[in-house]
């Protein structure tokens, strides 16, 4: 054979090679499941969050009363959501559960990438206990149940508002600007904390500072509401740029994300609050010897509002059932057990350490909530049983499908208003001019 | 004259300082304890240095352990596995781009050369969707398969400049003694083009080792993880581990930069190959 007909050989074996490629493409199979959709026994399902997994006598307790068999796997959470929407596009298998986050929820329900939790569960039901169930549910779809219960909450270090002088919390805006002021002139260089860095944190603690402002950023047709000067949205804009333009926060802070802040500021005592903290900080990161240098000092109060006690806004972590799911049914079992009220009181503490679920900060059951604060296991389990009851929804009527744009325009722009490139009046505007383009889908 | 020296070690220090200073302040602060790192002012030296997060990632029995000694087995695996087929389906496709005559050889040589320019991410969902078909994710044979399947283009127009740069003389002469092709290149032409061979090896281990959407999405657990997408879920939920996670890239960066410290003239060589006729 001359070489000239080995090389048209070996390009015809090319040629067949990609022409197979392509045609496994095209042709390739959807959900990996099946006929072992229904089994709920005996089966080993794949669950994949963002957290560690709970311990291994407590899985083995789960698999011993079911059946079910638990692969976990901690994915970082932005790797995740690649994960899920690279197997809910190429309709692939990748877990029986993973996680749904609040503000994915309309997006998700829209793309039907996640089976109606209300097929396997009885969701109205748990309505009652689980005051943030309405952040998972888009249009009569229950995308994920919350299996913890993180929302915005204001924390202050109590010792230095009390070395200021400062005794009776504020309960409005104006007193607790007031009181920063204070604890500024007391000594405390940056009293507030707020995370200006262009990531989605800045979003969300404009969203609570919006809601103790009194208002919402986007109607249930996803128009915005907060492009009037006196509307809440842009006045708690306006207070958050000139919160950094007076002083109270740290210059330095243009590029300091949330979790930093909590970390590097408020936990080191170089801040005395935040306004939009998460929930469970106080016991999982400030009263933690080991990464903070204000053990017992910080303490969360009800969240300073207009004219009193502001909303709290949810931003918690959801469970769900992806539709390529190999075995949906034992992963709403599954479900059902991780988010119940003896399973959460014992992530979060009641049961003693063997228990404990890793950085697990607050079950999303009132009825677990109360196990936790019977047995004193909560650090200022009072004021966060109170606040979760009464919590909210960022977006009543469900998060907008384009939610991760929205919240890309608003980081960006509050960033630049932060940083001087833009006003506070020209950043709304592009914000208020994203969320019409999104509503109006052009 | 003078001041086109001083331009000149001014713009190499200021490229060197851009490139040096991330890379120390990440060993810095894996040599540093949590508490030191988020300490005001920040601490330019470590205070009082300690590998207790190299020995957290690396001796400890704990899953975080557990899960950095696997996925170091893993990446190393899957690098040295793609950077072996790599190398050999390259050699032979440059071998006979630049030395055989058929029909076609242009338009296949561009059409493969074409693929480069195509961003990978674009590639991410149909290669899941073939790898899911064939029962090859959460394996090694699909991450490997899909890193040569990315490197092989670039490998291939590495090796090809090379090889077209050798002289033809000794091959016509090994031809005329009777060698078949496969002698000739194995006995004479791979011996002469080792050079860019392991230039394009070492670069090839290079990539594959950087690479993190394509195993992020192909594995799914410790048995295929590569420490590029382990060190990811070293974060926490609502705080970053930071000196863990800065120890963890020191390790990730440690064997890369030894490659390219050690055999930096052959990355050079490789990649200007044919570039000066």
């Amino acid at each position: 054979m001359n070489s000239r007909t080995r090389a048209l050989r070996i390009g015809a074996g090319v040629t067949a090679l990609v022409a197979a490629g392509a045609a496994l493409t095209g042709c390739s199979s959807t959900a990996s499941g099946g006929g072992d959709a229904d089994k709920t026994t005996g089966v080993t399902i794949s669950v994949v969050l963002a957290v560690d997994p709970p311990p291994k006598a407590t899985l083995d307790q789960f698999t011993k009363d079911t059946g079910i068999t638990v692969k976990w796997s901690n994915v970082d959470w932005d790797s995740l959501q690649t994960k899920i929407a690279a197997a809910a596009t190429a309709k692939t298998y990748f877990a029986d559960a993973t996680d749904v986050d609040w503000s994915r929820v309309g997006q998700l329900a829209k793309l039907k990438w996640f089976h109606p939790m209300q097929d396997y569960l009885n969701v109205s039901k748990l309505k009652g206990d689980m005051p943030q169930l309405a952040s998972f549910t888009d249009d009569g779809q229950t995308v994920g149940i919350p299996f913890d219960a993180s929302y915005m909450v204001t924390t202050v270090n109590k010792k230095m508002f009390a070395d200021a002088g400062i005794t009776t919390m504020p309960t409005t805006i104006d007193e607790y600007t007031a009181d920063l002021k204070k604890v500024q002139a007391g000594g405390v260089q940056y009293p507030l904390n707020i995370p200006f860095a262009a990531s989605e944190g800045l979003s969300t603690y404009w969203y609570e500072t919006t809601g103790a402002f009194g208002g919402k950023v986007l109607d249930g047709a996803g128009k915005p509401q907060f492009t009037s000067k006196s509307s809440p949205g842009y006045k708690a804009a306006e207070w958050m740029i000139g919160a950094l333009k007076d002083g109270l926060v740290a210059p330095a802070n243009i590029n300091v994300s949330d979790s930093q802040g909590m970390q590097t500021l408020m936990a080191k005592g170089a801040a005395a609050s935040i306004f939009s903290d998460y929930s469970g900080n106080v016991g999982s990161l400030y009263n933690v010897p080991s990464s903070s240098t204000v053990t017992g000092q910080v303490e969360y109060i009800p969240t300073p509002g207009v004219d009193g006690v502001g909303p709290n806004l949810t931003n918690a972590d959801g469970i769900g059932i992806p539709m390529t799911a190999k075995y949906p049914k034992a992963a709403a079992t599954f479900i059902k057990w991780f988010t119940s009220t003896d399973a959460q009181a014992g992530f979060a503490g009641a049961d003693g350490p063997s228990k404990v679920l890793p950085s697990y900060a607050l079950p999303s059951r009132l009825s677990a909530v109360d196990v936790l604060n019977k047995k004193g296991s909560l650090d200022g389990g009072d004021v966060l049983a109170t606040l979760l009851k009464d919590s909210k929804p960022v977006f009543p009527d469900g998060a907008p499908s384009w939610y991760p744009e929205f919240s890309r325009a608003v980081y960006t722009n509050l960033h630049a208003a932060a940083a001087g490139t833009m006003t506070v009046d020209q950043a709304i505007k592009k914000i208020a001019d994203t969320a019409n383009q999104l509503a109006s889908g052009s | 004259m003078r001041r086109t020296h001083w331009g000149r070690w001014i713009g190499v220090a200021f490229i060197l300082l851009w490139t040096l200073i991330p890379i120390y302040w990440t060993i810095n602060t894996s040599l540093q304890t949590d508490a030191q790192v988020t300490s005001r002012p920040a601490n330019y030296l470590p205070p009082t240095p300690t590998l207790q997060n190299y020995a957290a990632l690396l001796t400890a029995d704990t899953d975080t352990a557990q899960a950095m000694r696997a996925s170091i087995m893993n990446i190393v695996i899957e690098c040295l596995a793609a950077t072996i087929v790599t190398v050999l389906l390259s050699t032979l496709a440059a071998y006979a781009f630049a030395r055989m005559r058929f029909r076609g050889r242009q338009v296949l040589f561009y059409a493969v050369l074409a693929t480069m320019a195509f961003p990978a991410y674009t590639t991410l969902i149909p290669i899941y969707k073939i790898m899911s078909w064939l029962g090859l994710v959460n394996t090694y044979t699909g991450i490997v398969l899909v890193y040569v399947s990315g490197f092989l283009p670039l490998a291939t127009w590495i090796l090809y400049n090379y090889m077209s740069s050798l002289p033809r003389s000794i091959e016509e002469a090994a031809t005329v003694d009777g060698a078949s092709r496969l002698k000739v290149l194995w006995h004479v032409v791979v011996p002469l083009a080792r050079p860019g061979i392991v230039s394009t090896a070492i670069i090839t281990f290079l990539f594959a080792w950087g690479q993190f959407l394509f195993p992020l999405v192909l594995s799914s657990d410790l048995s295929t993880e590569p420490l590029t997408v382990a060190i990811a879920a070293l974060q926490g939920r609502h705080t970053v581990p930071f000196s863990l996670m800065s120890a963890a890239g020191v390790l990730a960066i440690a064997i890369p930069a030894v490659i390219a410290l050690l055999l930096n003239r052959y990355i050079v060589s490789g990649l200007l190959a044919g570039s000066v006729k």
